[in-house]
Protein backbone atom coordinates (compact mmCIF):
# COMPACT_ATOMS: atom_id res chain seq x y z
CA UNK A 1 0.00 0.00 0.00
CA UNK A 2 1.38 3.06 -1.12
CA UNK A 3 0.90 5.75 2.01
CA UNK A 4 2.16 9.83 0.75
CA UNK A 5 2.41 13.10 2.91
CA UNK A 6 1.81 15.47 0.14
CA UNK A 7 3.78 18.64 1.34
CA UNK A 8 4.19 21.86 -0.99
CA UNK A 9 8.19 20.97 -1.19
CA UNK A 10 8.57 17.56 -1.44
CA UNK A 11 6.25 14.39 -0.51
CA UNK A 12 7.19 11.84 2.23
CA UNK A 13 6.40 8.15 0.52
CA UNK A 14 6.10 4.88 1.90
CA UNK A 15 5.84 1.79 0.14
CA UNK A 16 4.08 -0.96 3.15
CA UNK A 17 4.81 -3.62 1.19
CA UNK A 18 8.61 -3.14 0.74
CA UNK A 19 9.17 -2.65 4.31
CA UNK A 20 11.46 -0.09 3.13
CA UNK A 21 12.42 3.30 4.93
CA UNK A 22 9.98 6.36 3.28
CA UNK A 23 11.83 7.65 0.51
CA UNK A 24 11.53 12.06 0.45
CA UNK A 25 10.83 13.51 -3.11
CA UNK A 26 10.75 17.05 -4.47
CA UNK A 27 6.75 17.80 -5.21
CA UNK A 28 8.05 19.38 -8.62
CA UNK A 29 9.79 15.69 -9.28
CA UNK A 30 6.15 14.13 -8.78
CA UNK A 31 4.74 12.60 -12.00
CA UNK A 32 1.40 13.47 -12.94
CA UNK A 33 -0.31 10.54 -12.86
CA UNK A 34 1.24 9.67 -9.73
CA UNK A 35 -1.83 8.17 -6.91
CA UNK A 36 -0.97 6.75 -3.46
CA UNK A 37 -3.93 4.37 -1.64
CA UNK A 38 -3.66 6.81 1.10
CA UNK A 39 -2.36 10.03 1.63
CA UNK A 40 -2.83 13.68 3.53
CA UNK A 41 -1.65 17.08 2.69
CA UNK A 42 -1.66 19.57 -0.16
CA UNK A 43 -3.27 17.49 -3.54
CA UNK A 44 -3.83 14.80 -1.26
CA UNK A 45 -7.82 14.77 -2.63
CA UNK A 46 -6.40 14.70 -6.12
CA UNK A 47 -3.88 12.45 -5.70
CA UNK A 48 -5.19 9.67 -3.95
CA UNK A 49 -8.09 6.91 -3.55
CA UNK A 50 -8.43 8.03 -0.02
CA UNK A 51 -7.24 11.04 2.04
CA UNK A 52 -7.34 12.69 5.49
CA UNK A 53 -6.80 16.45 6.35
CA UNK A 54 -3.23 16.85 7.99
CA UNK A 55 -4.20 17.76 11.38
CA UNK A 56 -5.80 14.66 12.04
CA UNK A 57 -2.79 12.56 10.21
CA UNK A 58 -0.35 15.21 12.50
CA UNK A 59 -2.74 14.06 15.98
CA UNK A 60 -2.56 10.47 15.29
CA UNK A 61 1.20 10.26 14.14
CA UNK A 62 1.82 12.41 17.49
CA UNK A 63 0.24 10.12 19.76
CA UNK A 64 1.76 6.85 18.31
CA UNK A 65 5.14 8.35 18.91
CA UNK A 66 4.87 10.79 21.86
CA UNK A 67 4.59 8.43 24.95
CA UNK A 68 2.37 11.54 27.30
CA UNK A 69 -0.52 12.11 27.65
CA UNK A 70 -0.17 16.21 27.45
CA UNK A 71 2.02 16.78 24.49
CA UNK A 72 2.25 20.05 21.76
CA UNK A 73 3.29 19.60 18.80
CA UNK A 74 4.26 21.55 15.61
CA UNK A 75 4.44 20.72 12.62
CA UNK A 76 6.33 23.18 10.20
CA UNK A 77 6.19 23.07 6.85
CA UNK A 78 7.29 24.62 3.73
CA UNK A 79 3.99 26.38 3.23
CA UNK A 80 2.32 27.11 6.95
CA UNK A 81 2.31 25.79 10.08
CA UNK A 82 -0.08 23.41 12.26
CA UNK A 83 -0.05 22.12 15.88
CA UNK A 84 -2.12 19.98 17.96
CA UNK A 85 -2.09 19.82 21.88
CA UNK A 86 -3.28 17.11 23.43
CA UNK A 87 -4.20 16.94 27.60
CA UNK A 88 -4.61 13.71 29.54
CA UNK A 89 -4.63 11.74 26.08
CA UNK A 90 -7.85 14.05 24.53
CA UNK A 91 -7.21 16.41 21.69
CA UNK A 92 -7.18 20.03 24.05
CA UNK A 93 -6.61 22.88 21.36
CA UNK A 94 -5.43 22.52 17.46
CA UNK A 95 -4.60 25.75 15.15
CA UNK A 96 -3.42 26.00 11.33
CA UNK A 97 -2.10 28.84 10.01
CA UNK A 98 -1.56 28.96 6.17
CA UNK A 99 -1.98 33.36 6.06
CA UNK A 100 -0.04 34.69 8.37
CA UNK A 101 2.50 32.10 8.32
CA UNK A 102 3.34 31.57 5.13
CA UNK A 103 5.93 30.21 3.62
CA UNK A 104 7.81 29.67 6.21
CA UNK A 105 9.92 26.68 5.60
CA UNK A 106 9.54 27.85 2.01
CA UNK A 107 11.27 30.76 2.49
CA UNK A 108 13.95 29.38 5.05
CA UNK A 109 15.21 26.98 2.14
CA UNK A 110 15.03 29.72 -0.73
CA UNK A 111 17.46 32.12 1.46
CA UNK A 112 20.12 29.55 2.13
CA UNK A 113 20.50 28.39 -1.80
CA UNK A 114 20.48 32.34 -2.69
CA UNK A 115 22.85 33.58 0.12
CA UNK A 116 24.36 30.02 -0.38
CA UNK A 117 24.42 29.68 3.42
CA UNK A 118 25.01 26.40 5.23
CA UNK A 119 22.37 26.59 8.55
CA UNK A 120 24.42 24.13 11.06
CA UNK A 121 27.23 26.46 10.73
CA UNK A 122 25.54 29.22 12.25
CA UNK A 123 25.54 30.47 15.82
CA UNK A 124 22.48 30.87 17.25
CA UNK A 125 21.76 34.64 17.38
CA UNK A 126 20.88 36.27 20.80
CA UNK A 127 18.29 38.55 19.38
CA UNK A 128 16.40 38.21 15.88
CA UNK A 129 13.51 39.81 14.05
CA UNK A 130 9.50 39.85 14.98
CA UNK A 131 8.52 37.83 12.45
CA UNK A 132 5.28 36.47 11.55
CA UNK A 133 5.33 35.69 7.83
CA UNK A 134 8.15 34.34 5.98
CA UNK A 135 7.23 36.77 2.89
CA UNK A 136 7.20 39.76 4.90
CA UNK A 137 9.81 39.07 6.48
CA UNK A 138 12.49 38.78 4.15
CA UNK A 139 11.99 42.56 4.34
CA UNK A 140 14.01 42.60 7.50
CA UNK A 141 16.60 41.13 6.01
CA UNK A 142 16.62 44.05 3.45
CA UNK A 143 16.98 46.40 5.85
CA UNK A 144 19.24 44.80 8.36
CA UNK A 145 21.46 44.33 5.36
CA UNK A 146 21.24 48.00 3.88
CA UNK A 147 22.16 48.76 7.79
CA UNK A 148 25.74 46.97 8.30
CA UNK A 149 24.61 43.67 9.34
CA UNK A 150 26.07 40.79 7.20
CA UNK A 151 24.31 38.75 5.56
CA UNK A 152 24.51 35.52 7.14
CA UNK A 153 23.82 37.36 11.01
CA UNK A 154 20.32 38.58 9.16
CA UNK A 155 19.62 35.27 7.89
CA UNK A 156 19.80 34.25 11.27
CA UNK A 157 17.80 36.89 12.99
CA UNK A 158 15.32 35.69 10.89
CA UNK A 159 15.03 32.04 11.21
CA UNK A 160 15.04 32.83 15.28
CA UNK A 161 12.31 34.73 14.35
CA UNK A 162 10.53 32.28 12.65
CA UNK A 163 11.00 29.88 15.44
CA UNK A 164 9.54 32.00 17.71
CA UNK A 165 6.75 32.34 15.96
CA UNK A 166 6.00 29.37 15.88
CA UNK A 167 6.45 28.35 19.42
CA UNK A 168 4.18 31.79 20.28
CA UNK A 169 1.58 30.45 18.30
CA UNK A 170 1.86 27.04 20.27
CA UNK A 171 1.00 28.79 22.99
CA UNK A 172 4.33 28.87 24.27
CA UNK A 173 4.30 25.88 25.83
CA UNK A 174 7.83 24.61 28.34
CA UNK A 175 8.56 21.65 25.85
CA UNK A 176 7.53 21.29 22.27
CA UNK A 177 7.67 18.35 19.84
CA UNK A 178 8.72 19.44 16.55
CA UNK A 179 7.57 17.84 12.96
CA UNK A 180 8.80 18.31 9.70
CA UNK A 181 11.80 19.14 7.49
CA UNK A 182 13.29 22.12 9.62
CA UNK A 183 13.78 19.76 12.45
CA UNK A 184 17.07 18.61 10.73
CA UNK A 185 17.98 22.48 10.33
CA UNK A 186 20.22 23.18 13.92
CA UNK A 187 19.75 26.78 13.58
CA UNK A 188 16.08 26.47 13.78
CA UNK A 189 15.85 24.05 16.34
CA UNK A 190 18.48 25.98 18.69
CA UNK A 191 16.45 29.10 18.40
CA UNK A 192 13.16 27.87 20.43
CA UNK A 193 13.13 29.28 23.85
CA UNK A 194 12.08 25.87 25.47
CA UNK A 195 12.60 22.48 25.37
CA UNK A 196 12.60 21.17 22.08
CA UNK A 197 12.07 17.30 20.70
CA UNK A 198 12.19 17.38 16.88
CA UNK A 199 10.39 14.24 15.74
CA UNK A 200 11.75 14.01 12.26
CA UNK A 201 9.76 14.29 8.45
CA UNK A 202 7.52 11.58 8.86
CA UNK A 203 5.11 12.27 11.70
CA UNK A 204 2.51 12.29 8.96
CA UNK A 205 3.16 9.64 7.37
CA UNK A 206 3.14 7.45 10.72
CA UNK A 207 -0.43 9.06 11.18
CA UNK A 208 -1.27 7.40 7.89
CA UNK A 209 -0.15 4.25 9.21
CA UNK A 210 -2.04 4.67 12.83
CA UNK A 211 -5.59 5.41 10.10
CA UNK A 212 -4.88 2.22 8.45
CA UNK A 213 -4.35 0.10 11.28
CA UNK A 214 -7.52 1.90 13.09
CA UNK A 215 -9.61 0.89 9.71
CA UNK A 216 -8.52 -2.80 9.51
CA UNK B 1 -46.51 46.28 -5.29
CA UNK B 2 -45.37 45.32 -1.83
CA UNK B 3 -43.07 47.39 -0.02
CA UNK B 4 -39.36 45.93 0.43
CA UNK B 5 -38.49 46.23 4.08
CA UNK B 6 -34.85 44.99 4.69
CA UNK B 7 -34.00 43.95 8.45
CA UNK B 8 -30.32 44.20 10.09
CA UNK B 9 -30.41 41.69 13.28
CA UNK B 10 -33.27 40.76 15.17
CA UNK B 11 -35.64 43.67 15.13
CA UNK B 12 -38.19 43.47 17.80
CA UNK B 13 -41.19 41.03 17.22
CA UNK B 14 -43.71 44.07 17.46
CA UNK B 15 -42.10 45.25 14.16
CA UNK B 16 -41.65 42.08 12.32
CA UNK B 17 -45.81 41.83 13.18
CA UNK B 18 -46.58 44.70 11.72
CA UNK B 19 -44.20 43.72 8.55
CA UNK B 20 -46.70 40.41 8.05
CA UNK B 21 -49.58 41.77 9.02
CA UNK B 22 -49.14 44.78 5.94
CA UNK B 23 -47.51 41.50 4.30
CA UNK B 24 -44.56 43.10 3.01
CA UNK B 25 -41.54 41.64 1.76
CA UNK B 26 -39.18 40.95 4.49
CA UNK B 27 -35.34 40.87 3.27
CA UNK B 28 -32.65 39.69 5.50
CA UNK B 29 -29.77 42.13 4.74
CA UNK B 30 -27.60 40.07 6.79
CA UNK B 31 -27.09 37.04 4.35
CA UNK B 32 -25.59 37.60 1.05
CA UNK B 33 -28.68 38.61 -1.49
CA UNK B 34 -26.33 39.03 -4.28
CA UNK B 35 -23.32 37.94 -6.02
CA UNK B 36 -21.30 41.36 -6.28
CA UNK B 37 -18.01 41.10 -4.13
CA UNK B 38 -18.02 42.23 -0.83
CA UNK B 39 -14.62 44.80 -1.41
CA UNK B 40 -17.14 47.56 -3.13
CA UNK B 41 -17.91 48.37 0.77
CA UNK B 42 -14.39 49.69 1.07
CA UNK B 43 -15.60 52.71 -0.43
CA UNK B 44 -17.93 53.53 2.79
CA UNK B 45 -16.60 51.51 6.02
CA UNK B 46 -12.93 49.85 6.36
CA UNK B 47 -11.74 46.28 4.89
CA UNK B 48 -11.00 44.97 8.45
CA UNK B 49 -14.55 45.18 9.99
CA UNK B 50 -17.31 41.95 10.75
CA UNK B 51 -17.96 40.05 6.97
CA UNK B 52 -21.39 40.42 7.74
CA UNK B 53 -22.25 44.11 8.36
CA UNK B 54 -19.88 44.09 5.44
CA UNK B 55 -22.00 42.06 3.69
CA UNK B 56 -25.28 44.34 5.17
CA UNK B 57 -23.56 47.23 3.28
CA UNK B 58 -22.98 45.34 0.27
CA UNK B 59 -26.57 44.54 -0.02
CA UNK B 60 -28.05 48.01 0.51
CA UNK B 61 -25.69 49.30 -1.47
CA UNK B 62 -27.48 47.22 -4.50
CA UNK B 63 -30.67 46.43 -3.25
CA UNK B 64 -34.15 48.83 -3.56
CA UNK B 65 -35.36 48.85 -0.44
CA UNK B 66 -37.91 51.43 0.93
CA UNK B 67 -37.17 51.01 4.66
CA UNK B 68 -34.80 49.51 6.47
CA UNK B 69 -34.99 48.34 10.20
CA UNK B 70 -31.50 48.25 11.91
CA UNK B 71 -31.13 46.67 15.39
CA UNK B 72 -28.66 48.42 17.57
CA UNK B 73 -29.28 47.21 21.23
CA UNK B 74 -28.03 44.43 23.00
CA UNK B 75 -29.27 41.87 20.93
CA UNK B 76 -26.49 42.99 18.35
CA UNK B 77 -23.78 44.90 18.80
CA UNK B 78 -22.16 48.19 18.56
CA UNK B 79 -20.84 47.74 15.09
CA UNK B 80 -24.29 47.57 13.69
CA UNK B 81 -25.20 50.99 15.77
CA UNK B 82 -22.13 53.03 13.35
CA UNK B 83 -23.67 50.98 10.39
CA UNK B 84 -26.65 52.32 11.36
CA UNK B 85 -25.24 56.09 10.85
CA UNK B 86 -23.53 55.15 7.14
CA UNK B 87 -26.19 53.66 5.91
CA UNK B 88 -28.22 56.43 6.67
CA UNK B 89 -25.67 58.75 5.07
CA UNK B 90 -25.01 57.00 2.06
CA UNK B 91 -29.20 56.14 1.38
CA UNK B 92 -32.12 58.28 1.29
CA UNK B 93 -34.09 55.01 2.70
CA UNK B 94 -35.54 55.40 5.79
CA UNK B 95 -33.41 53.98 8.35
CA UNK B 96 -34.89 52.62 11.72
CA UNK B 97 -33.00 51.96 14.46
CA UNK B 98 -34.28 49.47 17.51
CA UNK B 99 -33.33 47.84 20.43
CA UNK B 100 -34.98 44.58 20.94
CA UNK B 101 -34.90 43.25 24.44
CA UNK B 102 -38.14 40.74 23.73
CA UNK B 103 -38.30 38.25 26.69
CA UNK B 104 -41.28 36.17 25.49
CA UNK B 105 -39.31 32.86 24.77
CA UNK B 106 -40.42 30.69 21.65
CA UNK B 107 -38.35 27.84 22.66
CA UNK B 108 -35.44 26.37 20.81
CA UNK B 109 -36.88 23.05 18.76
CA UNK B 110 -34.35 23.36 15.82
CA UNK B 111 -31.28 24.10 17.53
CA UNK B 112 -32.05 20.47 19.23
CA UNK B 113 -33.45 18.88 16.26
CA UNK B 114 -32.48 15.90 14.06
CA UNK B 115 -32.14 18.37 10.82
CA UNK B 116 -28.18 18.84 8.80
CA UNK B 117 -26.77 21.96 10.73
CA UNK B 118 -27.50 24.02 7.24
CA UNK B 119 -30.78 23.44 7.47
CA UNK B 120 -31.16 24.35 11.09
CA UNK B 121 -29.36 27.56 10.32
CA UNK B 122 -31.27 28.26 7.03
CA UNK B 123 -34.65 27.48 9.16
CA UNK B 124 -33.51 29.97 12.29
CA UNK B 125 -32.65 32.83 10.47
CA UNK B 126 -35.84 32.33 7.84
CA UNK B 127 -37.97 31.96 11.32
CA UNK B 128 -36.31 36.08 12.20
CA UNK B 129 -39.08 37.01 9.50
CA UNK B 130 -42.30 35.63 10.95
CA UNK B 131 -44.03 35.58 14.49
CA UNK B 132 -45.61 32.60 14.16
CA UNK B 133 -45.06 29.85 16.11
CA UNK B 134 -42.63 26.77 15.64
CA UNK B 135 -43.85 23.56 14.90
CA UNK B 136 -42.15 20.99 17.66
CA UNK B 137 -40.03 18.40 16.54
CA UNK B 138 -38.33 15.88 18.41
CA UNK B 139 -34.60 16.99 19.99
CA UNK B 140 -31.87 14.42 18.71
CA UNK B 141 -29.34 13.35 21.31
CA UNK B 142 -26.63 15.32 20.66
CA UNK B 143 -23.32 14.42 19.84
CA UNK B 144 -21.45 17.85 19.01
CA UNK B 145 -21.94 21.23 19.50
CA UNK B 146 -21.56 24.90 17.80
CA UNK B 147 -21.91 28.04 19.79
CA UNK B 148 -22.09 31.54 18.40
CA UNK B 149 -23.86 33.38 15.45
CA UNK B 150 -24.80 32.67 11.70
CA UNK B 151 -21.49 32.38 9.76
CA UNK B 152 -21.08 34.90 6.65
CA UNK B 153 -20.15 31.33 5.11
CA UNK B 154 -22.92 28.26 5.80
CA UNK B 155 -20.73 26.12 4.27
CA UNK B 156 -18.63 25.39 6.65
CA UNK B 157 -21.94 24.06 8.72
CA UNK B 158 -22.14 21.28 6.40
CA UNK B 159 -19.03 19.88 8.13
CA UNK B 160 -20.81 19.02 11.35
CA UNK B 161 -22.89 15.60 11.92
CA UNK B 162 -26.89 15.96 12.08
CA UNK B 163 -26.94 15.76 15.66
CA UNK B 164 -25.23 18.76 16.45
CA UNK B 165 -27.13 21.10 18.60
CA UNK B 166 -26.83 25.29 18.59
CA UNK B 167 -25.93 27.30 21.39
CA UNK B 168 -25.15 31.00 21.62
CA UNK B 169 -26.63 33.88 19.85
CA UNK B 170 -28.18 31.92 17.15
CA UNK B 171 -30.27 29.85 19.83
CA UNK B 172 -31.33 33.06 21.26
CA UNK B 173 -32.68 34.05 17.54
CA UNK B 174 -34.55 31.32 17.11
CA UNK B 175 -35.62 32.12 20.99
CA UNK B 176 -36.85 35.59 19.86
CA UNK B 177 -34.72 36.60 22.15
CA UNK B 178 -31.19 37.96 21.17
CA UNK B 179 -30.49 39.97 24.01
CA UNK B 180 -30.89 37.35 26.58
CA UNK B 181 -27.05 36.68 27.98
CA UNK B 182 -27.64 34.03 29.77
CA UNK B 183 -29.02 32.06 26.99
CA UNK B 184 -25.82 33.08 24.93
CA UNK B 185 -23.85 31.73 27.84
CA UNK B 186 -24.83 28.63 28.01
CA UNK B 187 -23.37 25.87 26.58
CA UNK B 188 -23.04 22.10 27.09
CA UNK B 189 -20.39 20.52 28.54
CA UNK B 190 -20.48 17.13 27.84
CA UNK B 191 -20.39 17.57 24.26
CA UNK B 192 -17.59 18.97 22.14
CA UNK B 193 -17.87 21.88 21.09
CA UNK B 194 -16.81 24.66 18.29
CA UNK B 195 -17.11 28.09 19.57
CA UNK B 196 -17.39 30.32 16.96
CA UNK B 197 -17.50 33.83 16.31
CA UNK B 198 -16.97 36.23 12.87
CA UNK B 199 -13.76 37.56 12.70
CA UNK B 200 -13.46 41.06 14.29
CA UNK B 201 -16.79 40.99 16.33
CA UNK B 202 -16.88 41.58 19.69
CA UNK B 203 -18.37 38.17 20.28
CA UNK B 204 -14.92 36.74 19.53
CA UNK B 205 -13.76 37.61 23.15
CA UNK B 206 -16.85 35.15 24.65
CA UNK B 207 -16.46 32.73 22.04
CA UNK B 208 -12.73 32.41 22.83
CA UNK B 209 -13.39 32.71 26.53
CA UNK B 210 -16.20 30.39 26.66
CA UNK B 211 -13.74 27.64 24.76
CA UNK B 212 -11.54 28.15 27.76
CA UNK B 213 -13.72 27.34 30.28
CA UNK B 214 -15.51 24.16 28.13
CA UNK B 215 -13.63 20.76 28.52
CA UNK B 216 -13.52 19.33 24.90
CA UNK B 217 -13.79 22.75 22.91
CA UNK B 218 -12.30 24.63 19.61
CA UNK B 219 -12.39 28.41 19.03
CA UNK B 220 -12.74 29.64 15.38
CA UNK B 221 -13.18 32.46 13.60
CA UNK B 222 -13.62 33.12 10.64
CA UNK B 223 -13.99 36.34 7.85
CA UNK B 224 -16.11 36.61 4.86
CA UNK B 225 -15.25 32.95 3.92
CA UNK B 226 -14.22 29.39 5.93
CA UNK B 227 -10.93 28.98 3.79
CA UNK B 228 -9.60 25.41 3.92
CA UNK B 229 -7.74 25.23 7.10
CA UNK B 230 -10.41 26.61 8.77
CA UNK B 231 -12.53 23.65 7.52
CA UNK B 232 -10.01 21.42 8.22
CA UNK B 233 -9.77 22.57 11.87
CA UNK B 234 -13.62 21.43 12.15
CA UNK B 235 -12.97 18.25 10.67
CA UNK B 236 -10.03 16.84 12.56
CA UNK B 237 -11.42 18.57 16.01
CA UNK B 238 -15.20 16.54 14.87
CA UNK B 239 -12.93 13.05 14.05
CA UNK B 240 -10.71 13.41 16.67
CA UNK B 241 -13.02 14.48 19.71
CA UNK B 242 -15.52 11.91 18.61
CA UNK B 243 -16.36 9.23 21.53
Amino acid sequence: MLLADFGTSYFKLLDTDKGAEPEIIPTRALSPDFTADLATGHNAKRRSRKSINELTALARGGRKLIDDANFTLLDCGSRDIKYIRFQGNEVADMGWNAECGASMGFTIELLAKYYDINYSALRIPETGFSITCGVLGMSRIFDAVVNGSSETEAVAKFVRGIARNGHRFTGSPDRLYLSGGLCDNALFTGCFPCDLIPLGRFVLLEGLKEYRAKQR
Amino acid sequence: MGKRIGIVGVPPLEVIRELNRNRYTIVDLDEPQLQHPINLTAKYMPKVYCAVLRTVVLNVMHLRLDKIYIDVGPGKCDCALHVATILKDIQDVPIIRTRNQDQEGYGTPICQSHLPLLEKMEDITRGVQSVDPYTPCQPSEPTAGFWGVPPRDFSILSLFPDTTHIYGWTRCMENKTPADLTLEYYYNPDIPTIFFAQSFCAKTALAKHLATLHPRALYMDCDVQAGSSGRAKVEAFLELTKR
